[in-house]
Order: structure tokens, then sequence, then C-alpha cells
């Protein structure tokens, strides 16, 4: 049974340094796909592990066979041109077009579904799996294949709305939609919740929707609110949206009661661009504040972000904080044992 | 025995150069050394004031040796004898242990003329900005200064389309110099503004940071028209997170002039494939130890005390402790200029046990070096260790459509450390040292912000390169 406050993470891990500098030697041909792959193995199981011993309720893969939030899906979508695949850095964006339109019906797949496989088996807690939203891909991408602006965005969602089903059939039930450069593109949220819609069309999971203001190194892309965000998202078909709160502040939790936000949140309570290691107390507080704005039921406890800009011992010291800190609210909530 | 002759433009210039070339290897062909374990560097030290004898002996590891020749002093001297001197072991007033070459006291001597720059230029009789190349600052240019006005008005605007202008607007200069910069900036964002029609001065919070009090008063008071919008703030350039750290993803244009070639930097070479660190001695030669205690009526032993005890606590308070030696400030600032003028740096090449066993700042190992230091064989480079940690701390200031625009002399390709000298040498009482830019790009890069040079385009002819460093992707 779920627990109430459930803890998860929004999707990727620490990327120790040793990682990235092997990743890196890969896209430079210095070492072949499949010791790679064994790595990204061996990396999996410590993150799934780490997270675990922190607590953590719903647990993730830690993208950690990702290069980053973009190109792994652009690599395996057929139809994207990448003319150059060697990197000189590991988490460089590829230079991606498209010059026709994508193949409705390709032969291949993007293989997430076997990369949720190899998680599901590593662990009995539930498994959350995020992928990339079809809006952020097509940032990244040349178009010189369709006429009206929109349709890229519309032919991606239907290739992951593909991979969903597959997804789905392996077992999946809790699958998060990433948009990170959404908040650089405020004018075309409608167009980025239809695409939503599209992806996640008659497939039966929970779906989340995360929406930050970017953590490419660590940083922020853009400020601002998350005013544009409604009330658009509220057409989207999902069952949560993920959003960060830790480094921004709580003002944006007005927008909730608002614009009347009747499904879940997943709550930011952690900020993933600072070293610095929240404690228990302030997590709690954050999370008492969430409270007066919705029931705890409809919460579920997050980082802002990925993990993955964030050394590793401080990635654990933070998770363990995250969820001491929510142990003490459920505490107050159920009349329980403080931890 | 290798021979190592730079090609820098002189050769093809000063006859006198190229037939030093003979003679530089009779004379090491004359001199005692195994000359299987001898490499020889002909180079040409532009800068008249500098560290360096026109022959000097390194020893490389603990086998091997360096003689590097200045080609621009070697015509008028006697190369044998100065090639024997200096396999000799050394001689003269050592300042201190052999350091890395950041902690070298002629850092300490570099700070102590910025923190005590009004008795140095009482003593020469000219401000500092005199001694800069051209006799000027860059920072008066008011077409640079309207490009990056505008340029910011265009993204102000867009963001506040979007509701998402900060009330606060951001400006940040590092190293402000005479304030002339910061007035010029203001009065030409006054003029724009009115004319731009948004009020963004009003909104305007422009922060003057420097090391020295007394350079950021001399700043301050130049733009005390714009008091309300200024604020001066004491901040060391290596590490400008620990004053600034509220400033983080605010500001929108940081602005550096003339600083990172004035930060301390080692300098790593790579010799037949191995790694070493250059590590440096600060030392005074016998005669000019001899020169300066009898000029200030000095035991020759105490001369080196006086200098550390200098560097301590300045002029002023040395000549307050020791009237008897220098009864007034002014004889206290004439025994640091002659400690200056005389000042040398000997050099040896230290094995590092792997480039992770060096840290380029504290957060940052050697391991980013592997690329620079493998792509060019043979080389030895600034480590920019200073300006490195200057603008990493800066980055994670600016706001995601900030910019950080540094003018200096920046090397924009790592060739061209096999083509020139860029230093240390002396401009009047600071040190100067040109700047490893594809060093900063690269570690900026990996920060995910992209960094372009360009030459100075407001004063053509100049040495002086502009780097501007923005989020990338």
């Amino acid at each position: 049974m779920e627990p109430l406050l459930p803890t998860t993470v929004v999707g990727s891990y620490s990327v120790p340094e040793w990682l990235e500098r092997l990743k890196t030697e890969y896209y430079q041909r210095r070492i072949s796909a499949q010791h790679l792959a064994d790595i990204h193995e061996v990396a999996i199981k410590a993150a799934v592990k780490d997270q675990e011993l922190a607590g953590i309720d719903i647990v993730s893969d830690g993208e950690l066979r990702r290069d980053n939030d973009v190109d792994y899906f652009l690599a395996r979508i057929p139809g994207v041109h990448i003319p150059q695949r060697a990197k000189t850095d590991y988490f460089d964006y590829y230079d991606a077009e498209v010059t026709r339109p994508l193949p409705d019906s390709p032969d291949t797949t993007l293989e997430l579904a076997n990369d949720f496989k190899f998680t599901r088996q590593l662990t009995q807690r539930p498994v959350k799996f995020s992928f990339t939203g079809p809006f952020s891909l097509s940032r990244r991408i040349r178009d010189g294949a369709y006429d009206r602006p929109g349709d890229l965005v519309r032919a991606l969602a239907r290739r992951l709305n593909a991979e969903a089903g597959l997804l789905a059939a392996a077992g999946a039930d809790f699958l998060q939609i990433d948009e990170p450069f959404l908040a650089g593109y405020p004018e075309h949220v409608e167009l980025a919740v239809e695409a939503v819609n599209i992806v996640t069309e008659n497939i039966d999971v929970t779906w989340a929707l995360h929406v930050c203001y970017g953590n490419r190194y660590a940083r922020p892309s853009w400020e601002g609110h998350y005013d544009f965000l409604f009330p658009a998202v509220k057409a989207a078909r999902v069952d949560q949206v993920v959003l960060e709160f830790a480094r921004k502040g709580l003002d944006d939790l007005r927008l909730i009661r608002q614009h009347g936000w009747d499904r879940r949140l997943g709550f930011g309570v952690i900020d993933v661009k600072t070293t610095q290691v929240e404690t228990p107390e302030l997590v709690a507080e954050r999370i008492r504040r969430a409270l007066e704005y919705l029931p705890a039921d409809r919460l579920m406890i997050n980082p802002d972000c990925g993990l993955r800009h964030l050394p590793p011992e401080v990635a654990r010291r933070k998770l363990r904080a995250m969820v001491a800190g929510v142990a003490a609210v459920r505490a107050e909530l159920t009349g329980g044992d403080k931890p | 025995m290798d021979v190592d002759l730079r090609p820098v433009k002189k050769l093809r210039e000063s006859a006198a150069a190229r037939s030093a070339l003979g003679p530089i290897i009779e004379a090491v062909c004359a001199s005692p050394a195994d000359l299987a374990r001898l490499r020889v560097v002909c180079d040409w030290i532009q800068y008249k004031q500098n560290f360096r004898e026109p022959v000097v002996a390194r020893p490389i590891g603990t086998t091997d040796t360096e003689i590097a020749v200045d080609l621009r002093r070697s015509t008028d001297i006697d190369l044998e004898a100065e090639i024997k001197h200096a396999l000799e072991d050394p001689a003269g007033v050592a300042l201190e242990p052999w350091v890395p070459g950041r902690d070298s006291c002629i850092w300490r001597f570099n700070a102590l003329y910025w923190q005590a720059l009004s008795e140095w230029e009482q003593a020469t009789g000219r401000q500092y900005e005199q001694s800069l190349p051209g006799g000027e600052s860059d920072a008066r240019n008011t077409e640079a200064a309207r490009e990056l006005i505008l340029e910011l008005f265009r993204i102000w605007d867009e963001l506040d389309a979007r509701r998402a202008l900060p009330d606060e607007l951001y400006i940040l200069e590092l190293g402000v110099g005479n304030g002339s910069q910061a007035r010029t900036w203001l009065d030409e964002f006054v003029q724009l503004d009115r004319r731009h029609g948004r009020d963004y001065y009003r909104r305007l919070r422009y922060l003057m940071g420097d090391y020295s009090p007394h350079v950021l008063e001399r700043a301050r008071q130049a733009v005390a028209h714009h008091a309300e919008r200024i604020s001066a703030l004491v901040v060391d350039a290596t590490r400008p997170g620990i004053t600034l750290g509220f400033l983080a993803g605010k500001a929108f244009l940081v602005y550096i002039s003339n600083v990172y070639d004035n930060l301390p930097t080692d300098e790593l070479a790579c010799i037949h494939g191995r790694t070493y660190l250059v590590q440096t001695q600060a030392f005074l030669t016998d005669e000019d130890a001899d020169l300066i205690a009898g000029q200030f009526g000095l035991d020759r032993s105490a001369v080196s005390k006086l200098i550390d005890r200098l560097l301590r606590i300045g002029p002023e308070l040395l000549s307050e402790s020791a009237p008897g030696q220098f009864p007034a400030p002014k004889s206290a600032v004439s025994f640091w200029r002659a400690a200056w003028d005389a000042l040398r740096l000997r050099e040896r090449y230290v094995p590092l046990e792997g480039l992770d066993s060096y840290q380029l700042t504290p957060d940052l190992t050697g391991e980013i070096l592997h690329s620079l230091i493998e792509a060019d064989g043979d080389v030895r480079m600034h480590v920019s260790n200073g300006a490195l940690s200057s603008l990493t701390g800066t980055l994670p200031l600016l706001h995601p459509f900030g910019r950080v625009q540094c003018h200096d002399l920046f090397l924009t390709g790592s060739q061209q450390y096999r083509t020139g000298f860029y230093g240390p040498g002396k401009y009047d009482g600071s040190v100067v040292n040109w700047v490893n830019g594809p060093l900063l790009q690269l570690v900026a890069s990996r920060r995910g912000f992209g960094v372009q040079f360009a030459p100075f385009r407001q004063r053509p002819g100049s040495n002086i390169t502009t780097l501007t460093a923005q989020a990338r992707d």
C-alpha cells in the first residue's frame, strides 16, 4: 500500500565523475558500446540501492544510461538525422535534424521497455520511469520536414505514445513526461499539452508531467513563475504535475488553489542546484506549507528535478534528509512516533 | 640534446637574434653539461621588466637540465660564461623556498602594489593607468559600452514581455580601476535609457568589486553622481562567490577588464611526454642584494627579512617599525621599488604523478588538462589558476540570460605557447601573465557556458582580446 506523502525522485541520479569520463571515452570511440552498457548496468544497480537505502518509496533507474535529457531519445527515433555522433564531451547536445516526416510505423523501438525491465527486476519497490516529452525533444531538432509549426511535436508525441504502450506492456505503471524546455517557451504551452495528451492516449498507467526551469549543468535555463502553465495544464490527461519549489520558493503554490488543480502534485522540496544539504526540518516545513494548499493524499514528495549534477554523497544526503522530513510530517498527520 | 628554437616573430625581424644561434650552440657544447641530458630553449622575452636572467638553467626532475636563452638579450653577453654560470649551484639571496608559481612571493608584491597604490604612484610620479599598454585603460570606450547596454535592453524587453524580468537588474564590475569604466557605462546607460523609455535605470544595481579599498574608494568618487545605483564591495576576484553569493543567478552582466592577467598562476610543462609542475624560487642576485643593502644602510643578511616584513605590513608600517633604516614611508617605498626591480625567479621542473594529483583550483583537478596537454605534445603553459578560479566563481552569478565580458591578454589557441613567451613579466609594480584562453574555454564549457574570443574591436592593433561567456544550449 502506498504510504501517505510517498517519496520519489524526478528521474536522474548523481552521475559520478568517473562515469562521466567513461561516457566521454565512449563518445570518443575509446571504449566499446558493450563495455559502456556493462558499466551502466553496474551504475544503475548502485543508484537503485542508494535510493532504497535512503528510504525512497518509488525509485528510478537514475537515467544513468542517458548522455543527456535529449540525445538518448533522438538518437533512437527513426527519421531523426544526426550527422556527427562523436562528441567532445558526452553531455554535449547533438546537432539533429529531420528532413522528411518521421515514419508513422517504424520497425524499430526506442528500447525504453528494456531499460524499464532491467530496473524492475532489481527492486521490490515501485518504479517510476521518465522520458523527455515531445515538445522539449523538438526544440533540439532542426525541422526541415514539416510545414505547420507543431507538426514535428505531434509526430514525436505519436512516437512516444507507441513507446509508452511498450513500456506499459512491460509492466510499467508509473510514467513521467519531462518537459525541461517548456518554461523557455511559455507561448507554446497549449501545443505542449496537446502533445502530452497524444503521448498518454490509451495508455493506462499513472501519468506524471514534470515541468521545471531547466537543470542543465545545475543551472536554471530560464527564470519566471509557473503562471504560464495554468490553466492550460488542466487540459493535460495526466494524474499529477511535478514542479520545482525548493529553489524558487513556495509562492507558486497559490496557483494550485487559484486554478483549482484537482489532481496530485509532485512537490519539489530539495534544491538540486546547490550542494548545500537541506535539513529534515526545512523539508518538513516546506511540506507543511504545501499542506495549506492540498490535502496530504494529493501530495507526492520529490526533489525539484533530477540529481544528476550533484556529487554522489550529496545526493544521498539530500535524499535521506527528504525522507526524514517526510517522516516527521507523516508522524504529525497520523499521530505516529516522530523519527 | 634537444634544441627548442621557438619560432618567434623576431627570428625573422632580428638578424642579431639569428646570429646568436650558432654561438649559443657552441657555448652549450663548451659547457661541462652532459649533452645527452640537456635541452636548450631559445625564446624571446618581450617584457623589458621581467624575472629572468638572459641565460638560466632549469633542472628537469633529478637527471636532466634545460638551458633557456633569451634571444633578445643574447647578443651583448658572454654566452659561454653565462651558461657556465647558470649551470653552477644557484647563488644569490633566496626570498622563499621552492614553491609552485602561484605561491611565489611575486604575488605578494603584486597584492602590495594594489593595496599601497597611492604610495607607489607618489613615488613614481605617474598613475598606474599610464603604465598600461597604450597608456590608458580601454574602460572609457563609449562605443563598447553602448553595444553592451543596447543588448541588455533587448534581453530585458523580452523578459519583461514574459513577466520574467526581475525587479532589480544587477550589473557587476570586477576590478574597477579608477572608476572610468563605471562612469562611462553609467553615463551612457542614462542617456540610452532615456531614449528607450523603459526607466531601467531606476531598477539598476551597479556593483563595483575590487580587491583594493583604495582603488574602490577612488572609483566610487568617480561615479558619485550615480550614488543611488552603486554599491562598492571589497571582493577577492579569485573567490567572488564569498562576497557575492547573494548575486547567484542574478547578474545580467559581469564586466572584467585587465584583471585575469594579474592573478596568480602556475605553469605546467610536458617534456618528452611527461608532465611537470614548474616550481619557482624568488631571489636577488648577490650583486643586487649588496646594492640594496648599501643603498639603505642594511646588513645584507637583513634584506630578505625586511622584504618579507614589507610584504606583510606595507611601506608605511615598515617605516614606523624600522625608522632607523626607513625614516619616512617614502624611503620604505624606495626599498620596495628597489627590491621589485631586482627580483628574479629561478625555476625547476618537478614531475607530476598523474594530472589528477594536481589541483587547478580547490574544486577542479588537473584531469581536465588531459586534452590540452595531449593535443600539443611538448608544451609549457600557464594554468591561470587565479583566472580559472575567478571565472568559475563568476559564472554561477549569471542570470540565465546574463553574460561575462572580459577584456584581457588571452591566448586563444594552445599552439601559441609553442611560438612565444607570455609571462610572467612586470608591469610597473604588478605581475602580468597572458591568460590560457583555451583552458578557460574548456572549463566553462564543462559548466554549460560557451566562451568566445574576439579582438577588442574598439582599439585595433591592441593585444587585448574580449572574452564573452554565456550559457549555451
